[in-house]
Order: C-alpha cells, then structure tokens, then sequence
C-alpha cells in the first residue's frame, strides 16, 4: 500500500505542478490579413508605322482596349482598399508621347483616370510613374469592365516617318493592398 | 474562414510522433497491449473493457510553433506573432495528430495456449507538412517576395477518419515463443490526401514587361472520399454521417497485425510486431482533383492593331486553362494505412516473486526490467524513427509501472510514465508521455497521453 501511495503522490504532483499559461484565443478576432499582391498589367512596343492609317496618314493618336475581370471578382472588391499602379517607358521617337489610361464601365464611358503620362522625345531613361487609388474614395471603379490605353503623339506640323524603327516602349504593374478579417 | 482557422489551430495543438506509444508496448499484460503487439501474453481467462472508456488515447505533435507562440497574453499584435511563427517555420515541420477511442474491447482464453481478443475503435490520424510558402503568401501576398520560388511541393498531408473492427489470436508456442495475429476490417468515414506534389509559383523582374509570372511544373493532387456528396457536389456537414460511417461505411479495407514474442531466457525477452499492414478502397463520394501544367504570365501585351480588336483578358484567362488544367474525377483509388514497426528487447531482473494466474497455478515474475524499444513507421515519404529506453517496476502484485525516455526527431528529452493497478476484477491505466511539458502545457509541442479501465477476470 505505501507503494500505492508513493505512485499516487507522483501523480499528484504531475498533476498538481502542470500548468498551462494563460492564452487569449481571442485574440483570433483582431487578426487581419495584409496581403500585398503585385502582377503585371500591360505592355507594349510601338512603332512610327502604326500610326498611319491604310491611306498612309499619320494620326497623332491610337489606343487599344482590353476586357479586364478583376473587378468582378468578390475577393478583390471586398477585400482590396488600395491599388498602385507602376509604369516604365522609353520613348526613341522624335516627339514626345503622351499615354492615357482608363478604367471603362460596360458603356466604355470612363469611371477611372489615371493622370496621364508625359514622355519627352528620344527620352530613354525618364523617371517610373506611380499612381495610387484609394478604392474607397473612387467607388465608380468597381464597375470598370474594361482597360483603354490611349497613346498620342505631339503634334509637331511634320509626319513621322512610317519605315523608322525607333520604338515607344511601355510596361505596367499593379499592386494590389488587401485587408481582410477572418 | 474562422472555420478553417479554428481547424488548424487544433490541428497545431495537437501533436504527436505518429502514434508511438512506447509506454503501452508490452506493458502489464493491458489487454490494450495486445493492440501494439498481438503476441502480448495475458494469465487472465477473459476481459471486458468498459465501453468508450478502455482505451482512450491521444498524441498530438506541432514542430516549429505551440500555442504560446500565437496566443499568449503579452500585448504583442497578433499579425506580428503570426508573421513570427511563418519565418521561423521550416519545409519539415509537420503537424500530427492520432486519436483512439476504444468503443467495444473484450477477450477470453480459449485454452492454455491461446487467447482470443476483439474490438471496436474510433480512430482520427492526420498529418501534414506545414505549407509555409501558402501562408506566406497568404499572409503577405507575393511583393515582399520578388524572386522566391514559392513551392506546391509543402501541400503534403494525410487525414484519415476510420473505425476499425478487429480480432486477434495470440498462441504461446512454447515456453520461449509466442506470435499474434490480428485481423482488421477498416471502415471509413473520412480521407483526404495530397501528396508528391511538385511545382513552384514564382515572380520575377520581367524583360517584355515589369514583371513576368512562373507557374512552372505545377503536378498538384488532392484526392478524398467521405467528404463531398458525389450527387450534389456539396460538402458533407452532417457529423452523424461520419459517425455512421465508421461502422461498415461504403469505404472500406482489410489489414493484419502481426507480433512475436521470444524469450532467450527467463530474463531476456525480444519481441517485436508490424501493425496495420492494410489498405482501405475508396469507392463512395470520392472527388479526385488534379492541376498539372506551366503558365506564364507577363500582363496584356497591346498590339494596337486597328484591323483585330482583340479580347485580350479572355485570351490570357483561356490560355491558363489551357495550360494549366483543373480536372476533377471521381475515380476509385485505395489508400494504404500506415504501416508501424515496433521492436523491443527486455531484460528482467530484481527480485523473484509468484502470482496466482487463471488456471491458480503460480506464476512467477521479476520485479524489475530493463529493455530498449524501436518504433518506426512510414509517412508522407518520411520514415519516422523513435529510440525508447525503459525501466519497469512491479510495484506490488496489483501495481506495475514502467517509465520511459524516447530519443526521435522531434524531442530528445521526452520522458514517460505509466501506472496499470488493480483492484479485484477493475483495471485502470493511465499514461503520460513528455511529462516534462506538463510544466507548462500551452508551450508544449507534444502532448500524449493513453487511459482507460478494464475488467479483468482470473
């Protein structure tokens, strides 16, 4: 029996000294995610000779206009409040470049604008753009169906010439800030 | 989402080396003991066990983090313990959990020679990988993370959600040999695995575009039964259906244990057993998912051609189906349980004393042992290996106890007790592993305990 009692006593004190430190499981409630997504948007490379029409006319403007489905996603108009919108570019053309981006609802009126962009002739090295949208502040956004990039040229009184193989160069990112509970 | 949390984090708490359970090997003549080993000899002429309560069992591991780390109450902002714990975790670090829930036990002698034993248990098994590349991701998205190849290969896991309904025989040959057998009907409610998954997700500096996205040589597969309604295409959130299922489910499987026993001497005793050699054929609300492929993902390019106005979203969103397929099926596959390997080497010795046994003939015993223990199984391609060293006393006639220190991967300081007592016909165990992490449970990475209480008939 003391025995008994000695294997009781151990037992007890495993017991007994066991311990578990205090936790707080409620602590759960103030986690939110904070992811930061980045992906690349567009791009692209142009020439003098895509701004002629078939008739040979140069025209001082052409864009291009993509469907984009991001803003029919739930997870990011629920979760997103931020987006930057990054831009790199070159410009070997004799004139300077202007590149205008919008977000389009299914009207393909306009319900975002970033500023527009500004290239100096033959400047191969200008400084990135940044823009932010507070997607709180532009609620229009959410129903932007579609992307128009728009570039233009200075109207400088004479005609590039179609067969030079200088190049206009963009490329663009977007980053995506995200907050969400559990 | 706080649903699936909420699953985790048990899943973290709960940790263990894999069922190991070094403390109730060859301990006590335990009628549990013959689950471990099913040459286990016994001096008794039958057993009951007391239903749901003979055989409860529970061992639970969590490398790289505990509950401290997540949820201490020390004013820090959980993001920042949360951000913590995913850098410090590592590829290996698995979270484990195996819980037994012994419903029926029983068992009768039916001659000298032999003695037949039965059951029923519950029984829950997962393991996994941490996949810390996901949570990082997660957690904090891929732009602090340019560069770093993010790997499918951390989706590893298994989870299993059975009821095993077993008999076995154990034969004492001679006075040196005795083997066991058992044979297992397995039935089951619930499996999900994904494992030899490969492929990596990646963001580079890009050369067309700023940034130029990898899936490359994504192989992912998930398969499970038991857990979306095959009609419906709905999960299963009934939990009386996964109970039910455990009993002679749509699921179902054999397996065999087997064990020897060899005394090189009165005092030296070698046994060894393999459990659970066995298999478990998913024919019932199985969904078999596959992604395999390479995608490249650099942005819209514009071609500003004013003959072709082209939809260039839907062309990137076709080409990643394209290139990156989901299929789903509903293929039968079969699952294999996971085989453990237990062997041991025991040396008896202090004083010599008599019992009275079944058949009221004296049987003696020492009342000290010394003896090693290997346990080994093989899981999510990783064999596990744990190295037991122990020391087992008969306190009196009625009270045994046995105390271990197990060398694995996980602790090298894990230390064991263990108490089977009798009074009259009532048994009752109970068995504590890693006892030393019962200084402060909440820091523990590994907690394992088994209890139960029996009746036992000379």
């Amino acid at each position: 029996m003391d025995s008994l009692k000695k294997v009781a006593l151990i037992l007890n004190l495993i017991i007994i000294t066991s311990c578990a430190e205090s936790l707080d499981f409620d602590q759960v409630n103030d986690f939110v995610l904070k992811p930061v997504f980045t992906a690349a948007l567009t791009y692209f490379t142009v020439q003098p000779f895509q701004f002629f029409d078939e008739t040979g006319v140069q025209e001082n403007s052409i864009e291009e206009t993509s469907e984009i489905g991001i803003f029919q996603n739930n997870t990011i108009t629920e979760n997103v409040v931020k987006m930057v919108f990054n831009a790199e570019f070159k410009n070997e053309f004799d004139r300077d470049v202007s590149i205008q981006l919008d977000f389009l609802n299914d009207q393909d009126l306009p319900v975002f604008s970033f500023a527009p962009i500004y290239v100096e002739s033959e400047d191969l090295n200008p400084e990135p753009y940044e823009d932010e949208i507070i997607l709180a502040d532009n609620p229009d956004i959410y129903n932007a169906v579609k992307i128009r990039v728009r570039a233009s040229l200075e109207n400088t009184g004479t005609q590039m010439n179609p067969f030079d193989n200088s190049e206009f160069e963009f490329k663009s990112s977007i980053t995506f800030f995200i907050e969400s509970e559990l | 989402m706080r649903k699936y949390l909420f699953f985790l984090l048990t899943l973290l708490m709960i940790k263990t080396v894999a069922q190991n359970r070094q403390i109730l090997y060859n301990f006590a003549e335990l009628p549990q003991a013959s689950l471990l080993n099913p040459a286990v000899k016994t001096n008794y002429k039958f057993h009951i066990g007391i239903p749901l309560l003979s055989g409860i069992s529970t061992d639970i591991i969590s490398t790289g983090f505990n509950l401290t780390d997540v949820f201490a109450k020390d004013n820090r902002n959980i993001n920042d313990k949360i951000a913590l714990v995913l850098n410090q975790l590592k590829e290996n670090d698995i979270v484990s959990i195996n819980t037994q829930v012994e419903v029926l036990s029983g068992g009768f002698r039916i001659n000298d020679k032999m003695y037949f034993n039965f059951g029923f248990y519950q029984e829950i098994d997962a393991i996994g990988n941490i996949p810390v590349d996901f949570f990082k991701l997660m957690t904090e998205g891929n732009e602090p993370y340019l560069n770093k190849n993010f790997s499918a290969s951390q989706f590893n896991y298994k989870a299993d959600a059975l009821g095993v309904l077993h008999a076995g025989i154990s034969k004492e040959v001679n006075d040196k040999f005795s083997f066991g057998a058992r044979l297992k009907i397995y039935s089951s409610a619930l499996n999900m695995e994904s494992t030899n998954n490969t492929g990596t997700f990646n963001t580079v500096e890009g050369s067309n575009n700023l940034l130029t996205h990898y899936f490359d040589t994504i192989n992912l597969t998930a398969r499970t039964s038991g857990l979306v309604d095959a009609e419906t295409d709905e999960y299963i959130d009934d939990e009386g259906a996964y109970i039910g299922n455990t009993f002679f489910g749509s699921n179902m499987g054999l397996g065999v244990d087997f064990g020897i026993i060899y005394k090189f001497s009165p005092q030296l005793e070698f046994s060894a057993s393999i459990l659970d050699v066995g298999f478990i054929n998913h024919t019932k609300n199985v969904k078999n998912t596959k992604v395999e492929g390479n995608f490249t993902f650099e942005g819209v390019d514009f071609l500003f051609n004013r003959d072709d106005s082209a939809n260039f979203w839907d062309e990137i969103n076709n080409q990643f189906k394209s290139d990156l397929p989901t299929t789903e099926n509903q293929d039968s596959y079969i699952s294999w349980r996971p085989t453990k390997m237990n062997a041991a080497l025991k040396y008896s010795f202090g004083e010599r004393k008599s019992r009275i046994c079944y058949d009221n003939r004296p049987k003696d015993f020492y009342t000290d042992a010394l003896g090693v223990q290997l346990y080994s199984t093989f899981r999510l391609s990783q064999s596990q290996i744990a190295l037991t060293g122990f020391y087992e006393k008969v306190l009196t006639k009625n009270i045994q106890t046995k105390f271990t220190y197990t060398l694995d991967k996980f602790s090298s300081a894990n230390v064991g007790a263990g108490l089977s007592a009798r009074m009259g016909n009532f048994n009752v165990y109970a068995m504590l592993d890693n006892i030393l992490s019962y200084r402060n449970l909440s820091s523990a990475n590994h907690v394992s305990l088994q209890l139960g209480f029996n009746l036992i008939f000379n």
